[in-house]
C-alpha cells in the first residue's frame, strides 16, 4: 500500500449540527481516512450514519466542526483567496443522488454542463465552449442534438449522465458521487455504473462512491468503509470485507442482504447488531486499528487483542 | 390449489394530451389463497398500475379501463361501482404503499387510523377497535403499544411507519395483500424486519400477497411464484425456481445479468441492458423489448410472440421458444445460475388465446 500515493487525507473529521436548545447531532464524530488516487472508495451504512455528511464536507459544502481534510496536501477549509478556492473546487466534483432535482430546469443541457466550463474560463470562444459540451455529451453516451433541450425531456437515467457530464466539465480529480444510482431503474442503473468505471478507466479518477446498496458498492469499490452513528467501525479492500466481516454491526448488515436466489434465501440467517452486545466499560477509549494489514476495525484494546488471535 | 384471485386479459389506458398511453396491454395472471406473487419490472412497465387497478384506484377519467376481468371471490371488481368498490377496499383487499409517510394520514393519530378500518368495516365499537388496534401494534412489532397507539405519525420512524402501515392494511384480515415496493425506502436492515413480518403473518392469517418491487433479491426472499412485466405486458411468468435457475425471455435474463452478484469477484462489465423502455403512447410493433433485445430476430419486430408454456406453471413470451427459432446462449452470468428442472415439458408448447 505504501506505493500508492494519497490523494485525500481525512484526519479526525467532526461534523455537529446544533439543532437548538444547547444540543447536537454528532453528525460525523471523528472519522479518519485516506483515498488513494485512482481509487473508488465506497461508503455504506444505514440512512443517518453519516455518509452524506461524511462527503459533504469533504468537499466543502460544510464548514467541519472540527479536524482535517486534506486535498494534495492542501487543507480543504482553511482560509483561502478565492482564486485558490476556485482552484480546489475545480479539482473536486460531485454527482448527486435525485437526477430530478440536481439540474436547473430553466438552463439548456449545454448551458448546465458549460457551467463549470464558463466560470473557470476554460474555453476562450463561444465554438470552443460547445465544441467541449458535444464532446462531454458524447463521453456520457448522449448525444449533441441533446445540448439544446431542457432536463425535464430527459430520462432518469439520461438526467444522471448530464449530471456526470457537468461534473466532468472541469476535468476534476476527484469525485464524490453521493447515491448516484439510487433514483434509477435496475437496467439503467448498471449502464451508469458501467459509464463510471470506464471514465476512471479513461481520466484516471477518484471516486468516493456513497450508498446503500451493498452489492452495487462491492462491484464498484476497490476498498469500502463502514459507518454506523457518525463513526466509521470498518474499512478494508471490498473483497476482504465481504469475505471476513470482524465488527459485529458490519457482519448484520451483510447477512441482512436479499440475494437473488431462491434456495439460499430459504437457509439465510439473519445476525442482528446490538450496540450493547461489546460490553464496553465507561469511557473505554475505542480506536480505528489495523487487524490484518489495510483491515481496519474501530474496537477497544481487548478486542484488539481478541480479532488479532482469530484473524492473523 | 383455490384460487383466489383471477386477472383475465386486463387493459388500461390514460388519456394524456400527448395521446392515450397504453399502460397496462393485455394482463393475464392468477393469484392461489395463501401464496406470495411477485410482480417485477422497471418503472413504467405497468406494475403498479395493474395493482391499483385491482384495487380500483386508478382514477377515471384519465385512466380507463378498456378490457378484462379481475375476478376477486367469484365477481368481476372490473365492473363494480365505486360505492360497491368502497365496501371491499380496505376489508377484504388491504394496500401498502411504498411510501409510509405520505399514506398515513399526518393529522390523524396512529391508532386512530387502524380504528376507522375496524369500526367501518367490522362495525366495532370504539372500546373493542382501540384494543384491537393495540394487539394489531403488538402483532406488527411496536414495542408499547398502549402509547404508540396514542401517537402521531411524524412520532414513528421510517421502519415504523411501515409496521403500522401494515397494522391498517391487516385491520380487517384481507384474503388480498397488494404492497407495491414496501421496502424500497427502507435500509437493509430493516427491510429484512419488515420482510420477516410479513412472512410471519401471512403464515397465520393464510393471506394471499401481491407483492410489486424491482429487487430481484427481495422476490428471492419472498415470492413463491413471479412474474416479469415489459412495457405492458407479462413477459414471464413461473415459480421463484423456474425464473432464477431457468430463466427464458432475454429480459429476465438482462434483468438477472445486470446485477453484480455479492459472491463473486468478478470485475468484468455488468452486462447492462442498453436503451430505455419505450413509449407507451405508441407501442412499437412487434416485441416492444425487441430494440434492446441483443437476441433480436428479424420477427420480434414484425409480430409479437404467443405466450410459450414450458411447464405447468412456467410461462414465457418470447420468439426464441419456437421450434424454428435458432438455439441461443443466454449472458455468462446466467448460465451460471442454470438448472435442469424436471417439471419442464419436452418442447415449449405455444398456448392458445383461449386458455
Amino acid at each position: 500500500m505504501a506505493e500508492k500515493q494519497k490523494l485525500i487525507e481525512i484526519k479526525n473529521l467532526k461534523q455537529y449540527f446544533p439543532v437548538g436548545h444547547g444540543q447536537v447531532i454528532k453528525a460525523v464524530d471523528g472519522v479518519t481516512f485516506d483515498i488513494y488516487k485512482g481509487e473508488t472508495l465506497g461508503l455504506v451504512g444505514e440512512s443517518g450514519c453519516g455518509k452524506s455528511t461524511t462527503g459533504r464536507t469533504i468537499i466543502g459544502l460544510y464548514q467541519a466542526t472540527s479536524g482535517e481534510v486534506l486535498f494534495n496536501g492542501v487543507s480543504v477549509h482553511a482560509k483561502k483567496t478565492s482564486q485558490e478556492l476556485k482552484q480546489l473546487k475545480r479539482k473536486m466534483q460531485m454527482i448527486f443522488q435525485d437526477p430530478y432535482a440536481s439540474l436547473n430546469p430553466r438552463m439548456t443541457v449545454a448551458d448546465i454542463i458549460a457551467e463549470g466550463i464558463d466560470i473557470h474560463g476554460l474555453a476562450k470562444t463561444q465554438e470552443e465552449r460547445m465544441k467541449r459540451v458535444y464532446e462531454l455529451l458524447e463521453t456520457v453516451g448522449l448525444n449533441r442534438e441533446h445540448a439544446n433541450r431542457y432536463p425535464h425531456e430527459f430520462s432518469g437515467g439520461q438526467r444522471q449522465r448530464i449530471g456526470i457530464a457537468r461534473a466532468l466539465a472541469v476535468e476534476p480529480e476527484f469525485i464524490i458521487a453521493d447515491e448516484p444510482i439510487s433514483a434509477l431503474d435496475v437496467s439503467i442503473q448498471a449502464q451508469v455504473v458501467n459509464l463510471m468505471k470506464k471514465l476512471q478507466r479513461e481520466k484516471g479518477l477518484t471516486y468516493l462512491f456513497i450508498a446503500h446498496d451493498l452489492s452495487m458498492v462491492k462491484y464498484i469499490s476497490d476498498r469500502i468503509g463502514v459507518m454506523y452513528f457518525g463513526k466509521m467501525v470498518e474499512l478494508a479492500e471490498a473483497e476482504e470485507l465481504y469475505r471476513n466481516p470482524i465488527h459485529p454491526y458490519t457482519k448484520a448488515l451483510l447477512s441482512a442482504i436479499p440475494l437473488p436466489d431462491p434456495e439460499t434465501e430459504r437457509v439465510r440467517r439473519r445476525t442482528v447488531y446490538d450496540p450493547s452486545q461489546h460490553n464496553y466499560k465507561e469511557g473505554e477509549p475505542l480506536e480505528f486499528r489495523e487487524i490484518t494489514p489495510g483491515h481496519f476495525v474501530l474496537c477497544s484494546e481487548e478486542e484488539y487483542k481478541k480479532y488479532k488471535a482469530i484473524y492473523s | 390449489m383455490e384460487k383466489l384471485l383471477e386477472v383475465k386479459d386486463l387493459q388500461v389506458s390514460f388519456q394524456t394530451y400527448g395521446g392515450e398511453v397504453q399502460a397496462v396491454r393485455g394482463v393475464s395472471f392468477h393469484l392461489n389463497k395463501g401464496e406470495t406473487l411477485a410482480i417485477v419490472g422497471e418503472s413504467g412497465s405497468g406494475k403498479s398500475v395493474t395493482s391499483q387497478t385491482i384495487m380500483r384506484l386508478i382514477p377515471t377519467p384519465p385512466g380507463k379501463i378498456k378490457s378484462g376481468q379481475i375476478i376477486f371471490n367469484g365477481e368481476d371488481l372490473a365492473k363494480k361501482t365505486d360505492k360497491e368498490m368502497e365496501a371491499i377496499r380496505g376489508k377484504d383487499i388491504g394496500m401498502i404503499f411504498q411510501d409510509p409517510m405520505t399514506s398515513l394520514n399526518p393529522t390523524m393519530k396512529v391508532g386512530h387510523q387502524i380504528m376507522e378500518v375496524l369500526v367501518k368495516h367490522l362495525k366495532m365499537d370504539k372500546a373493542a377497535a382501540k384494543e384491537r388496534a393495540i394487539e394489531l401494534l403488538r402483532l406488527v412489532g411496536i414495542p408499547m403499544p398502549e402509547k404508540r397507539v396514542n401517537q402521531y405519525p411524524h412520532e414513528f420512524s421510517g421502519g415504523m411507519r411501515q409496521r403500522a402501515m401494515i397494522a391498517v392494511a391487516l385491520a380487517s384480515n384481507p384474503k388480498l395483500l397488494i404492497a407495491d415496493e414496501p421496502t424500497t425506502a427502507l435500509d437493509v436492515t430493516i427491510q429484512a424486519q419488515i420482510l420477516e413480518l410479513m412472512k410471519d403473518l401471512q403464515k397465520k392469517m393464510g393471506t394471499s400477497i401481491i407483492f410489486i418491487t424491482h429487487d430481484l433479491g427481495v422476490v428471492a426472499n419472498v415470492a413463491d411464484r413471479v412474474a416479469v412485466m415489459y412495457a405492458g405486458k407479462i413477459v414471464e411468468m413461473g415459480t421463484v425456481d423456474e425464473i432464477f435457475y431457468d430463466p427464458r425471455h432475454p429480459y429476465t435474463w438482462g434483468l438477472l445479468a445486470s446485477m453484480p452478484s455479492l459472491d463473486s469477484d468478478d470485475k468484468s462489465e455488468l452486462a447492462a441492458i442498453p436503451g430505455t423502455p419505450p413509449d407507451l403512447t405508441n407501442p412499437p410493433k412487434g416485441d416492444a423489448f425487441a430494440p434492446r433485445n441483443p437476441y433480436a430476430m428479424k420477427i420480434d419486430f414484425e409480430l409479437e410472440p404467443p405466450m410459450f408454456k414450458i411447464s405447468d406453471t412456467h410461462y414465457a413470451a418470447t420468439w426464441l421458444l419456437h421450434p424454428d427459432a435458432p438455439k441461443v446462449e443466454p449472458p455468462e452470468a446466467v448460465k451460471k445460475r442454470l438448472r435442469q428442472l424436471s417439471s419442464n415439458y419436452p418442447q415449449p408448447v405455444i398456448v392458445k388465446e383461449s386458455e
